[in-house]
Order: C-alpha cells, then structure tokens, then sequence
C-alpha cells in the first residue's frame, strides 16, 4: 500500500512540476496560470454530474469538513464528488442524476425510501411534471395534517390539485391552510364532491391565476351557480356526470368565458340547441371541443357546432349515439382544420361517413372509430387513402375482415394502430401489418387472430414497435 | 497507435491506446491542456480506481471505442432504461460493488456513455421494486419517524398521472 501511495505521490509531483511549468511559461498574470490549474482540477475531478447549486452543501461536507489535501496531490483529489460507494446513494448530484432514469410516477415510491431522496426528489419541481395530486378529503383529520400536506405540495412546487369528496368546509380549509394556492394553482378539480355554489364561489375567488377548471360529479353545483362563478380566465374547462348540468350551463360557458380554448362536457341531458351557444369571441378560440355520452345531441346540433365553431381542432362525439353519416357528412365539408376526429359509440354511422371524411378531412391525423360496428373493408378501403393520419383506432369494428387490414398496409405514414377486439381478423391477414414500417404502437388485445406466433413474427419484423397483447 | 501508461491506484499500469483512453474526458482534457506529447513515456495516476476497475473501464471502451459521440441530453426529458445492448448487459452482470465502483469511476473519469449504462443498471434494479425492497437491495436506511413515514406515503400515493 504505503509502496503504491509512492508512485502516486510522484506521478502526482511530476504533474505539479508540469502545471507549474506550464504557469511560468504562459508568464503574464497569475489569474491566467489559475486558470490552467483550475482547468487541470475540474478535467481530474471530473464533470458529468451537474455542477452543486450554491446554497446547498451535500450533507457530507457538513458533517465532516473536509481535510484539505497535501499540496502535491490536491490536483488529483476528487474532492467534492462522492468518492465511496456508500456514499453514492445519499450524494445529491448522484441522486438527482440517477433519478432521471424514472418516470414522474415511479418518483413516487422512490420519495418514500428515505429523507435523503425525498428532500432531493422534492427540491426539482421538474420530477412531478405530468403528477396531479388528488386530496381526499374525508381522510384528512387535523388540521396539522392538512397544512402539512399542502406545504408539501408547495415545496414540489405543485400548480395543479384535486379535491375528492370535498364539501364547503374543505374549501374554506384549503383558503386557510393552503393561502399560496391563490397564486400558485393554475388548474383545479373537484371530484365527487358536495362542494355547493357558495363553496365553488369562494374558491374561484380565492384562486386568482386558475386557468383550468374540472367539476367532476359535483351534484350540489347549479347552472346558477355556474353563472355566477365562471371567470373569463378560465381557458380550460370540463364538466362531466354533474347531474344539473344542461343547456343552461353550456349558456353560462358561452356568455362568460371569451377565452375558452378546451371545453369537455359529459352530459346526458344538453340538446342540440345548446351548442348553437357559442359566441364569435369563441368561434376563433375555441379548439377543442369533446361531447362524451351526450346522448340527447343529433345531426342538428352537429349543424349548431359547424356553424358556431368552424375553427375547431379536436372534435370528440364519442357516445354521442344520434349522430348519423349526415352529422359526419357536415363535419367533413365544415370544419377544414380538423386533426383529430373520435366517433367512437357512434354506432349509426356507416362506410358512407367514411368516405366523406376521406374526400374532406384533408389534415386529419387522428381517427378514433372504436364500436362503430356498421362499418366495413369498404370504409377503412377509403379511410386507407388518407396520407395525413398517424392515428387510427378501430377497437371492437366487428365487420372488418383481413381485406380491411389489406388495405391499412398501404398506410405508410400511420404510427399507432388499434385493432383491439377485431373478431373476424385472423393470423395471416394480421401478419401483413409487417408493411407500416413506421409503427410505434400497435394494440392487438382480444384478437381472437393474434397468436403467440403471430407476435413473435411482428416484434421480431417491426422492432421499432411497441406490440400490445 | 500511440499508448499511454495509465496507473491504478494500487501501482497496476496499464498500456492503453490513447485513443481509447480519450473516451474519458478526464484525460482527454488532461493531454490536451498539458500539451502532453504522445510518445512520451508519461504515466497518468488515477488515485480514484483501483486495478480491478480500471481493468473493467479499458475493457468497456476498447468495445466501445467507435461508438458515435453520446448525444446532447435533454435535461426534462426522462431516459429509457430498456435499451442496454445485450454486450452492456453481459458486461455488467457483476456484483452490486463492483457496479458502483464503476459508476465512480465513470464519473471520475468522465465517461458518459459509461455513466449512463451503469446508471441504467441501477435504475432496472430499483424499478418495480416497494420502498422496502429498495431499502433492503441497497442497505439504504429508512430515517424517517413513523409519523413521518406515513404523511410521506400519503403525499406520493394521493398522487396520479394525468
């Protein structure tokens, strides 16, 4: 040992003589010679991980001060990277480097392996980018408790939050414990929750840089409460399984939020009338517009939505089951800059529907046609020309045949494709999908054709694929 | 192709191409700022590796000498863990120890690409796995007080991807 510290000790000298050199020949001023010196450190201390953000030392450095090396061999010490194996699972820049191999949602169960990695997981708000946490209310006690749960989501740097089960007073709690959510929430939701007008009042009032607002059967909200609290900053808003919501509310939405850019509604009773609501201010900025299970909605509120929002980008009318090929037929020849179309549950609409969306859609990336069981070879023969579409689902189609997926082959651009639940499709018909050399996602689960041969064969011929049984 | 003599800290020396050893930016930058001559009979003490390691480094960058340059990382987006080449795999099935050392030296050595394999390692050991079980793979101690505990479960489990 003491012979190898030797031969260190004097290949280090030999470097100090050379860096020495080095300053005295550059000459000129000492901070130029520093600079050489300063270089050589770092280049042997090494530099992948992230250099320490001032303020904070890793723990180690507090606790134990580090000795500072001899002169001759402090180039070659590496002092401030963790040196011990030990060490390397408590080491700050280790840690928050390593923690990148993690999705936001696995940070979750690493956060409770120790204090260490919960401190360096909940200092980076970017490691719960994509993580709503969601309260539930009626489990939190004290309110010690309920204060220290928010103050973690401040230190997470949280700008989004759920409540489930919530009632007014858990309002007026969140108002009291939680006084940084007026500036810090953008977007709030309220999940079966027994919040009434007043509640939901206070706290639109309360959260003043709120953009994005979701009511989730909340049944004690009412269209007049939604009148009085709706504000213009809302840009994002989604109402679904609220049991007063009607046409009503769809007046409210449309009167009182100019800026509406993203607008989902869930709701069995809102007519066609309703959706002839929209006001020009939100003709140009209203993009996306989802109907879920509106079951009331026929092709005349298709005729309301083409002519109140012809600038829209995504259309969902998916269980909207009274819209039938002419509701499409208006789509198609209406509303140009469509990317994303989904009719999923629109069980009346036939090949026809297919075609005039082949002929119009011309930008269309995404189509979503998921139990339109009318649907044949002979619609997804036109859906095939389509060169713009990366997306299709045609989960539980159960007319399509191997033809149908002959024709799919000749899709060069589609990237993801569902044919989940397909009956009729067998293993050989399947197999030709090995011609969408750009697949990324291929969903095949209840296929009756897709065999444990048959996925060997598309893994091994599509490697690029993400191929799901 | 010239060599260059690279020490372990226990005084093993080992005759590398440079070439291969400029995979570690460490000594890449080193030769570099140094204006060390190629040809000469220096050698390069690496007090931070022992010869058992260093060993395993020159072995990784030899296979992995013409490699592209790793590209620039994007520090938001999070990295895949599933596309260890089957020789990386083969490579690093050593013990834990052993892997950690690696990862010291691959930091200390500034290797990139060596860094991130290794990482990638510990990253699959980790993932699927219960607080606890991490705990008990990697002798890690849980400081938390029951209470604590609790309020920390609570905050990540009323958690959920949008």
């Amino acid at each position: 040992m003491s012979g190898a510290q030797g031969v260190v000790e004097r290949a280090s000298a030999q470097l100090t003589k050379r860096i020495n050199g080095l300053r005295r020949g550059k000459g000129g001023s000492g901070g130029g010679g520093g600079g050489v010196v300063e270089r050589v450190t770092t280049a042997l201390c090494g530099t992948v991980l992230p250099p320490p953000p001032p303020p904070e030392k890793p723990a180690r450095c507090r606790s134990k001060p580090p000795v500072p090396p001899p002169r001759r061999t402090a180039i070659l010490s590496a002092a401030r990277r963790p040196s011990k194996v030990d060490e390397l699972l408590l080491d700050d820049y280790f840690l928050n480097f390593l923690f990148r191999y993690f999705t936001a949602g696995e940070r979750r169960v690493l956060a409770q392996v120790c204090s260490k990695w919960r401190d360096v997981l909940y200092r980076g708000p970017r490691n719960w980018a994509g993580i709503l946490p969601v309260v539930h209310c009626r489990e939190l006690k004290s309110q010690t408790e309920r204060v220290k749960l928010y103050s973690s989501f401040v230190r997470r740097g949280f700008h989004c939050l759920a409540l489930l089960s919530a009632t007014d007073e858990d309002v007026v709690d969140l108002v009291d414990s939680y006084p940084l959510s007026a500036k810090q929430l953008h977007s709030l939701s309220l999940r079966c929750s027994s919040v009434t007008d007043r509640g939901l009042e206070t706290l639109i009032d309360h959260l003043q840089a709120l953009y994005e607002l979701e009511l989730a059967g909340c049944n004690e909200i009412t269209e007049a409460g939604l009148w009085s609290c709706l504000t213009p900053r809302i840009v994002s808003l989604t109402l679904s399984d609220c049991i007063n919501v009607a046409d009503e509310a769809i007046g409210a939405v449309a009167q009182l939020l100019p800026s509406l850019y993203e607008f989902s509604l869930q709701a069995y009773h809102v007519t066609d009338a309703a959706l002839g609501f929209f006001s020009p201010k939100q003709s140009s900025s209203l993009n996306v517009l989802r109907l879920h299970s509106c079951w009331e909605i026929t092709n005349h509120g298709i005729v309301n939505i083409v002519h109140s929002l012809p600038n829209l980008t995504v259309l969902s009318l998916s269980g909207c089951s009274k819209v039938t090929d002419e509701g499409v037929e208006l789509i198609a020849e209406n509303l140009q800059k469509l990317r994303c179309l989904d009719l999923s549950w629109c069980s009346r609409i036939t090949d026809a529907a297919l075609e005039y969306i082949a002929c119009d859609l011309n930008t269309l990336e995404e189509l979503t046609l998921d139990r339109c069981v009318h649907i044949t070879d002979i619609g997804i023969g036109y859906i095939s020309t389509m060169l713009s579409l990366t997306a299709l689902f045609l989960r539980w189609c159960s007319q399509v045949r191997d033809f149908g997926v002959h024709h799919l082959c000749g899709m060069q651009n589609l990237q993801v494709l569902s044919l989940a639940g397909c009956p009729l499709l067998s293993s050989s018909g399947l197999s030709s999908l090995i011609q969408l050399r750009h697949l990324r996602e291929l969903e095949l689960t209840n296929c009756p054709g897709a065999t444990k041969e048959l996925f060997d064969y598309l893994r091994e011929h599509l490697p690029r694929c993400l191929v799901i049984e | 192709m010239p060599n260059i003599k690279l020490q372990s800290s226990d005084g093993e020396i080992y005759n590398v191409d440079v070439e291969i050893a400029k995979c570690s930016v460490t000594i890449k930058t080193m030769l570099e700022d140094l204006g060390m001559d190629e040809d000469e009979e220096e050698v390069v003490p690496l007090p931070n590796v022992n010869s058992a390691i260093l060993k395993k480094v020159i072995q990784w960058a030899t296979y992995h000498k013409d490699d592209p340059p790793p590209p620039e990382d994007d520090e938001n987006k999070e990295k895949r863990t599933d596309d260890i080449s089957s020789w990386d795999a083969d490579f690093l099935k050593v013990d834990q120890g052993t892997l950690f050392e690696l990862i010291l030296a691959a930091n200390y050595l500034d290797i990139k690409g060596l860094l991130d394999v290794t990482c990638k390692t510990v990253a699959n050991m980790i993932k699927g796995k219960t607080p606890e079980e991490i705990r008990k793979t990697f002798n890690i101690k849980n400081d938390f007080s029951a209470a604590e505990e609790e309020q920390v479960r609570k905050e990540n489990e009323w958690c959920e991807e949008k």
